[in-house]
């Protein structure tokens, strides 16, 4: 068992690795990173997760509805630290993973991966308190400025393909009547469908609030997705769709093209402003054009910057992390976007249920040829031809949701010393 | 105002020292509360003004009015429990019906059942029918020493001076949070009130006046409070998650270690260490049991049996800041003073959190020049010093989950203001609320990038630093 094995192992069981281990992780890892473009390009079949923060036992979740690592390819939007108690181990778990399956592992930066914002949510204090110096937090920090600012999956299919992970007592009915025409569907942490979305479905389906008003008990019920799949897609059922860029906040009003994304110089702290900030700040909101983020950081657009965006970068779907949603993944303005959310009852209070995307490989093998995604001199600059939205197929959608694990076999530690307050 | 009190040891005069009642035979020049602390680096002079001063002595005089006193009868000890038969003045009586009215707004505006993110938007409701009705329940509410206050003649009324401090103490309406910089700004519509005399224009009688306060108007505050958090399930401002003392309190671990604290006499300075016999351990407060039980007595447990309510999960885990407090070994003597500095570092040194306090006349801006200069700490060394001009501008818009810490962002101290949208920004101003609602998480207050040194590379310095509340001794 090489080094790095042991270490996972160690990880896996939330134990933190020495410090003289994460300094050597770190340092492969950067060695890996720097050889990323700003804008990785990943291929499908791949499970998009969003935000985890810090809380480990959700991610060993995760990986149990989503499949372990190095069986399915995962990609991670970002936000693995802050706020939680475990994001160290959460974190060096991720990246291990990253070292030690490259091809099988991409992590984005999130707003959260940035020296300023651990100092203040959580991950520093948490280092120090782990290692009672912080020299960890200072090795992951020169980690974070290696991460990628977004990525694009290419070759995503628009029919679901056969659904991987389940429990071999969910195995037996549902696969088979997998419908071509399917573009959306939601299963339960144990691979059973709770609902599925014809390509086509024009309607609108709002979805009401979660079945639980109190915010002391998760909700039980998950409920289909926020948008049902819509009228707008216009794939063939087995075609490749068109791209899907993954990214941590959004869009940029410096950022016409994914190009633009490439050529920013990312290997520093993030900015409190500029290009970059916004890839990892912005929010959608329902509004026409941008506006103003209450974040104080990065900006709000709306559904016409999103869909012009997306037209001109050849892209079906933008997805993204950064906001909780109490159903896990939320999709808006006619699913050109989505959100997806991978921390269930976050912060140990919210009740949300988180989940996790699936976008299935593209069988004809011909995606790669056909489209240009994202190279260079393909964006048209945001300039819509002609009136009528020519949008790609969107590619078919496989969300799976889970709640908190729970929390048996947490054993109490013993209690650290205390603040200096209290001395 | 307080000459003596930054040279000497106010743990020694601790009991004898009390927020100044103005003489209200002249006639008073009220102002209208506004925001001064508009920068990190505004914050060290907040720090040496008068109101950070009257700040901390009133939270001194309602601490140690919650500590057992011996008593020649009752077995030798008088303690204050939040259910006993605590016989409120009339001015405290009047403030909790107040409170009361401002309970039932509630159900005027029940939560939406619609889709949300998390904040319940029929929180701006609540918050709109109490800013259309505040005028008349304080004509109603407010002791007649406070209304009959002559003002001077330029026309600023008291009800103008002390209106934002109460609306502040309910949450951002925009935002959908609620923190401890809220929480301050009610304790400081108290503090406006007892320094116009409406308490009581007599010396308070060994702590009496002051405990009738918390029992009678804080701890029912934090009840409307609570009620308001779980109805709009709103946001923690400013949540370090698991890493901050709780998402929403701080005053309730001051009080509540008070009154565990051993008893002292009339005259003593408050204890530093021990306890109460028969007080809880420390550690209890992991003991669902024994929290169910002393939350009705004390305020310290009825805060950790609020968090039990809203939060699942191992309690070690989600508030590992109180369970590591909860092994201090020296008594709750030593957590509650251990609060008050913890208090004095992470809520009033913090310009997340202070940066919407507004200043007027009796919380004044101007610098107590009795203040002994504040010393560069960790609190206050690396404050931000600037904000893109963009920031200053308010929105309609709700809080989202991670506020840059950099931000300024619009107060709870403050009334609503008009939101001018910055120039440098590519698009206009949108209006209207948004149909969802942004997580939950932080906040609002914000964060404070306390230690961040942007790019340096550099660790921040150690948190939770020597700073001391500097109204606590100099030692």
């Amino acid at each position: 068992m090489s080094d790095l094995d042991r270490a996972i192992a160690q990880l896996r069981a939330c134990r933190p690795i020495p410090e003289a281990q994460v300094r050597e992780l770190c340092h492969k890892a950067r060695e890996l990173l720097i050889e990323e473009g700003n804008v990785v390009t990943v291929t499908a079949p791949v499970t998009i997760c969003g935000d985890i923060h810090g809380q480990f036992h959700d991610l060993m979740e995760l990986f149990r509805v989503g499949g372990d690592v190095p069986d399915t390819n995962y990609l991670f939007m970002g936000d693995f630290v802050d706020r939680g108690f475990y994001s160290l181990e959460s974190f060096l778990l991720l990246l291990c993973l990253k070292v030690r399956y490259p091809d099988r592992m991409t992590l984005i930066r999130g707003n959260h991966e940035s020296r300023q914002i651990t100092t203040v949510y959580g991950f520093y204090d948490e280092c120090l308190r782990k290692y009672g110096s912080a020299n960890v937090w200072r090795y992951c920090c020169e980690v974070f400025d290696y991460l990628a600012l977004g990525a694009i999956v290419l070759g995503a299919s628009t029919s679901l393909g056969e659904s991987k992970g389940l429990r071999p007592e969910q195995s037996s009915s549902t696969q088979q009547e997998i419908d071509e025409g399917i573009e959306i569907e939601l299963l339960n942490h144990l691979g059973g469908v709770i609902d599925r979305f014809p390509r086509g479905q024009a309607k609108h389906v709002t979805r009401g609030s979660p079945s639980t008003k109190s915010s002391s008990s998760p909700a039980t019920k998950t409920g289909p997705p926020g948008t049902a799949a819509s009228g707008y897609s216009r794939g063939t059922a087995g075609n490749s769709s068109g791209a899907v860029l993954c990214v941590h906040g959004g869009l940029s009003p410096l950022i016409d093209g994914i190009d633009k994304i490439r050529l920013l110089d990312r290997k520093q702290e993030v900015p409190h402003e500029g290009a970059m900030c916004d890839l990892l700040w912005s929010d959608p909101d329902e509004i026409d054009g941008w506006g103003l983020s209450p974040r104080g950081a990065g900006f709000l657009f709306g559904a016409d910057i999103v869909k012009v965006f997306n037209h001109a970068n050849d892209l079906s779907m933008i997805a993204r992390a950064h906001q909780l949603v109490m159903e896990g993944f939320k999709e808006m303005f006619d699913n050109s976007i989505v959100t997806v959310w991978s921390a269930p009852n976050y912060c140990y209070r919210c009740g949300n249920i988180a989940a996790i995307l699936e976008l299935s490989e593209d069988g004809s093998g011909e995606s790669m040829l056909a489209r240009s995604n994202g190279e260079v001199n393909r964006s048209d600059g945001g300039v819509m031809k002609g009136s009528e939205k020519v949008l790609l197929a969107g590619p078919a959608r496989r969300y799976r949701v889970f709640q908190a694990a729970p929390q048996d076999s947490r054993g109490m530690p013993a209690k650290k010393p205390v603040a200096d307050y209290f001395l | 105002m307080e000459p003596q009190l930054r040279n000497n040891d106010l743990q020694s005069q601790a009991s004898s020292i009390s927020l100044p009642v103005l003489d209200m035979s002249q006639p008073h020049t009220f102002l209208k509360p506004a925001k001064r602390i508009n920068e990190g680096h505004d914050v060290p002079a907040f720090l040496t003004s008068r109101a950070y001063s009257d700040i901390g002595v009133f939270i001194m005089q309602l601490n140690i009015a919650m500590c057992p006193r011996k008593s020649s009868e009752s077995g030798g000890t008088r303690t204050w429990q939040l259910d006993g038969t605590n016989v409120l003045s009339g001015p405290v009586q009047q403030l909790r019906e107040l409170l009361q009215k401002i309970d039932s707004i509630i159900e005027e505006a029940p939560p939406d059942t619609g889709p949300r993110r998390f904040g319940n938007v029929s929180f701006r409701k609540w918050y709109e029918i109490l800013e259309s009705r505040v005028q008349a329940l304080l004509e109603t509410h407010l002791p007649r020493a406070v209304l009959d206050v002559s003002a001077s003649s330029d026309g600023t009324s008291v009800l103008e001076e002390l209106t934002p401090y109460l609306l502040g103490g309910f949450g951002s309406a925009q935002r959908l949070d609620y923190g401890t910089g809220h929480e301050l700004s009610f304790l400081a519509f108290l503090g406006c009130i007892w320094k116009l005399g409406g308490f009581s224009t007599e010396k308070s009688q060994d702590g009496e006046l002051e405990r009738s306060l918390v029992l009678g108007v804080i701890e029912p505050y934090l009840r409307v409070v609570r009620r308001l958090i779980l109805t709009y399930t709103l946001e923690p401002a400013g949540s370090h998650g698991v890493w901050g003392l709780d998402d929403h309190s701080f005053l309730p671990y001051i009080l509540g270690s008070s009154q565990y604290c051993p008893a002292i006499s009339e005259g003593d300075s408050m204890p530093v260490e021990g306890a109460l016999p028969g007080a809880p351990n420390p550690g209890d407060i992991a003991k669902k049991n024994v929290v169910e039980r002393e939350r009705k007595h004390n305020m310290y447990f009825s805060a950790v049996g609020f968090i039990n309510d809203v939060k699942t999960g191992p309690f070690w885990e989600h508030s590992p800041i109180l369970f590591d407090i909860s092994g201090v070994r020296s008594g709750w003597g030593k957590i509650n003073k251990g609060m008050i500095k913890m208090y004095n570092a992470e809520v009033l040194s913090k310009f997340p959190v202070v940066q919407h306090f507004p200043f007027g006349s009796l919380f004044s801006w101007e610098q107590d020049p009795n203040a002994l200069p504040v010393s560069a700490s960790v609190h206050t060394a690396s404050q931000p010093t600037s904000h893109p001009p963009s920031i200053n501008a308010t929105t309609s818009r709700p809080s989202q989950a991670t506020r840059a810490p950099w931000a300024d962002s619009k107060g709870g101290g403050e009334g609503p203001t008009p939101a001018p949208w910055s120039q440098k920004h590519p698009a206009p101003p949108q209006t209207g609320l948004p149909p969802t609602r942004a997580p939950w998480a932080t906040s609002a207050a914000g964060q404070l990038p306390v230690r961040s040194e942007r790019n340096s590379g550099m660790p921040p310095p150690p948190p939770d630093g020597p700073t001391k509340a500097p109204w606590l001794n100099q030692r």
